[in-house]
């Protein structure tokens, strides 16, 4: 494959050859100068700026520290809509807490408190990549306080509980012990050609009805959907009709206003809303005001937009869901959150 | 796994299959499978392939009359700069499986494998799996950085990188959880979701081996960290003796620079590996003694097993394959001679053999490897036969130059139980109905 170069290195592919015995002799040939002399010397701020890594032995953490208490504000404010406020999960977002004990049973749960090896994955991850429609949008600060509270609603710190540099690295996962390495093959079937198997003995089962996503193929059909946002869509007019059967109140059809009519303003909006808004607006997720749905925005529109655009801009609580301060994405400038709302409010008049 | 459900056994399937087909003549049964397949129940094979269906047909354009294309001129160059697929090839597309997952952000979408031909898979075709969509990256703006246990930390540009001597290799990338829906009971109806998780590409870069040169590894440096530069900063740990020995750092697929939505305009590429260690628009490497542990290695990608313990890195995509024509989307329309065809691949190396079951599995009959058989990449299989209606369990199996056979689902099941959602490459079954209407069905 990449013989020019093996022939520069015949050691080096001695060396894989053999296998990990010989790795050490490998590696310490590295020491050599650079053979193309190509790319430039990272320097250490370079460095620092992606270098965001945590290990299980605390490698990469900051300085700082977080409480339980700060975090259970800010996880309210930025997790609570996906992960739900106990850490439950909202639809199909993840599971953050409970589930201890499941993990033999047909149904297991997998959570930080039943399934995560390490404390130090959590606080890795929400640096990285949390909260999802803000990524990196949090300080070191900030993921120390939400890594506490997460640990706690796993009761696996208490509630005074102040987590550091060094606390963390010493927290003991309590699912820490039962991951081991593949073990893999770990089946050997037999190449037979003839009688392999008894065929009176063999049994066979088809596939469960109606979960193939059909949709893409046929028009109309009572069947799962081909797109997500008609798969919502499918499962919010299931949950519609469910409701409605017993309450006995009938179904209003409701639909999005045409683009047509829209304003400039809302117009503009419509980009901000694809990428930030529609997450939860998209499906009125943990009682947020569904786009299209003018039952659940005109209490809203009623307040009238200054009102709204400060919920939006400044974040809000209230009765049925909690609108975090520009949806998470403190990076969208107050124009690109009017915009949004406008759009949202005039689709769904 | 209680709950794993039982059916008939296949003998008496297979003896009510040829019963329900007895009562029909010759003709009868020409004019069943014309006419049965579109009517079958679930998924109707007209609708399937998308094109026209015999009623649609212009018969002006057939023989002997001169069809409209001949007596008109077409368009000329570079009407489409950079072309597309036939209009008549629209249905030739990736599909989702949208109950799957919460958003299509973070979600994967499905190969159609059963419209390919060959072992590349088209660019806009090679399935797609993202933790937090597509980041559109200015190559200009892009930059990776080897640091850690290195000698001489290094920052590359995409133009130093494509100065290093290129490689170019053809490699299947696989999701670990393809055919994952299916390890209580079959579920899908369609190829394209029990087994598109998966393309093959000929990649082009640079070894992983000898950018970590240039850096000089320590010798205390075991384990590599990878990290994407998107939204979700997708990371992962490889072993130092993996990316030593065939992980690339690629840049190109099929003769082109990379999509967007494989990593553009640099990723990692660990062949054979399950697909999320190959890290998309990759920007940062760290040599370190120890894994990481991170989310993508501990909370997914894990295997959990029926003691409620996991298996953790496992990495390699075990010797696998599946039959292409037909299936559920190719059902067989006509009697006579038919080509079964196939794809097999192994993350351990060559395929070998691949051997193909008419009756779920008592017998097997060697099928003939076609074309190029690579190192970790998808190989082609073919059995020509005849088919007049008889019912068929149809299955393949494949053995790779280990001398791995891949499993059967009971030996998959017995050993990992029902709920540890990856790496099932076990044994395929097409139940091959009299109608020539082709179901997904589990024989254990």
């Amino acid at each position: 494959m990449f013989k020019s170069l093996d022939m520069t290195k015949p050691l080096i592919v001695l060396g894989l050859g053999l296998g990990l015995g010989l790795s050490l002799t490998v590696t310490a040939m590295f020491t050599h100068a650079a053979q193309f002399g190509i790319g430039e010397t990272a320097t250490a701020e370079q460095i620092e700026g992606w270098d965001i890594d945590i290990r299980p032995d605390g490698k990469g953490l900051p300085e700082g520290s977080g409480t339980v208490e700060a975090g259970e504000v800010l996880y309210e404010e930025r997790c609570a809509t996906c992960h739900g406020l106990f850490g439950e999960g909202e639809g199909r977002w993840p599971v953050l807490a409970g589930g201890q004990g499941t993990l033999k049973d047909e149904r297991p749960t997998k959570t930080v408190g039943s399934y995560w090896p390490y404390a130090s994955t959590l606080y890795d991850y929400i640096r990285r990549a949390m909260p999802f429609t803000a990524p990196r949008s949090l300080s070191d600060q900030q993921v120390y306080d939400v890594t506490a509270y997460v640990l706690y609603l796993n009761e696996i710190v208490e509630e005074d509980f102040v987590l550091t540099k060094d606390s963390l690295a010493s927290i003991e996962m309590p699912n820490q012990d039962n991951f081991f390495i593949d073990p893999r093959p770990d089946v050997q079937n037999k190449r037979c050609m003839e009688n392999c198997a008894d065929p009176k003995k063999l049994m066979i089962t088809g596939t469960l009805k109606g979960i193939t996503p059909v949709g893409h193929f046929v028009q109309g059909a009572d069947a799962p959907a081909a797109s997500h946002d008609a798969q919502m869509e499918k499962e919010q007019e299931e949950e519609k009709q469910r409701k409605a059967s017993i309450t006995g109140e009938a179904i209003a059809e409701k639909h999005a206003v045409e683009a047509a009519s829209l304003s400039e303003l809302a117009l503009a909006g419509k980009t901000t809303y694809e990428g930030a808004c529609k997450v939860c607006h998209g499906s009125g997720l943990t009682g947020s005001p569904k786009f299209g749905d003018s039952d659940a925005w005109s209490a809203r529109i009623k307040k009238g937009m200054p009102v709204l655009l400060d919920h939006a801009v400044n974040g809000f609580s209230g009765d049925t869901g909690v609108m975090p301060p520009k949806g998470g994405r403190v990076d969208l400038s107050d124009q690109q959150v009017e915009q949004a709302v406008a759009y949202m409010v005039e689709s769904s008049q | 796994m209680s709950k794993i459900i039982k059916g008939p056994s296949t003998r008496e399937l297979m003896e009510q299959m040829v019963q329900e087909s007895e009562h029909l003549s010759i003709s009868d049964r020409r004019d069943f499978l014309r006419k049965g397949v579109a009517a079958a129940a679930g998924i109707a094979a007209t609708t399937f392939a998308g094109r026209s269906t015999a009623a649609e047909i212009n018969k002006t354009n057939l023989p002997p009359n001169e069809p409209t294309w001949g007596k008109q001129l077409g368009h000329g160059v570079v009407e489409q700069p950079y072309g597309s697929p036939s209009q008549f090839e629209k249905h030739v597309v990736r599909r989702t499986v949208p109950w799957l997952t919460a958003d299509s952000i973070a979600s994967i979408s499905m190969t159609p494998l059963q419209d390919l031909k060959g072992i590349i898979t088209p660019n806009g075709l090679v399935f797609e799996r993202y933790h937090g969509g597509v980041p559109q990256v200015n190559p200009d703006e892009h930059r990776l950085i080897i640091h850690g246990l290195v000698e001489r930390p290094l920052i590359f540009t995409m133009e130093d990188l494509m100065r290093f001597p290129s490689v170019s290799e053809i490699k299947f990338i696989e999701c670990p959880a393809n055919g994952g829906m299916e390890w209580k009971g079959a579920q899908m109806e369609a190829l394209q979701f029990t087994h598109g998780m998966l393309s093959c590409c000929e990649w082009t870069g640079v070894p992983l081996r000898v950018l970590l040169e240039e850096a000089g590894v320590k010798p205390e440096g075991k384990w590599i960290l990878a990290e994407g530069a998107d939204g979700a900063h997708m990371s992962r740990s490889i072993p130092l003796e993996k990316a030593l020995d065939d992980t690339l750092v690629v840049y190109a697929q099929n003769g082109e620079m990379l999509r967007p939505e494989q990593g553009y305009p640099l990723r990692l590429l660990n062949p054979g590996w399950e697909g999320n260690t190959s890290i998309k628009w990759l920007r940062r490497l760290e040599v370190g003694d120890k894994p990481w542990y991170h989310r993508e290695e501990t909370s997914k990608y894990t295997d959990l097993m029926p003691d409620g313990r996991a298996r953790k890195f496992t990495f390699v995509q075990e010797a696998n394959s599946v039959i292409t024509t037909p299936c559920p989307e190719n059902p067989l329309v006509k009697p006579g001679f038919v080509e079964i065809e196939g794809l097999a691949w192994s993350g351990r190396g060559k395929v070998k053999h691949v051997d193909i079951s008419f009756d779920g599995g008592v017998s097997w009959v060697p099928a003939n490897l076609k074309g190029l058989v690579l190192d970790k990449s998808l190989t082609r299989f073919s059995l020509v036969t005849k088919w007049n209606g008889q019912p068929w369990l149809l299955q393949s199996r494949s053995v790779d130059e280990t001398g791995y056979v891949q499993p059967t689902l009971a030996q998959l099941r017995e050993v990992r139980g029902g709920n540890s959602i990856y790496h099932k490459n076990s044994i395929h079954t097409w139940k091959v109905a009299p109608t020539g209407e082709i179901t997904n069905v589990q024989i254990t």
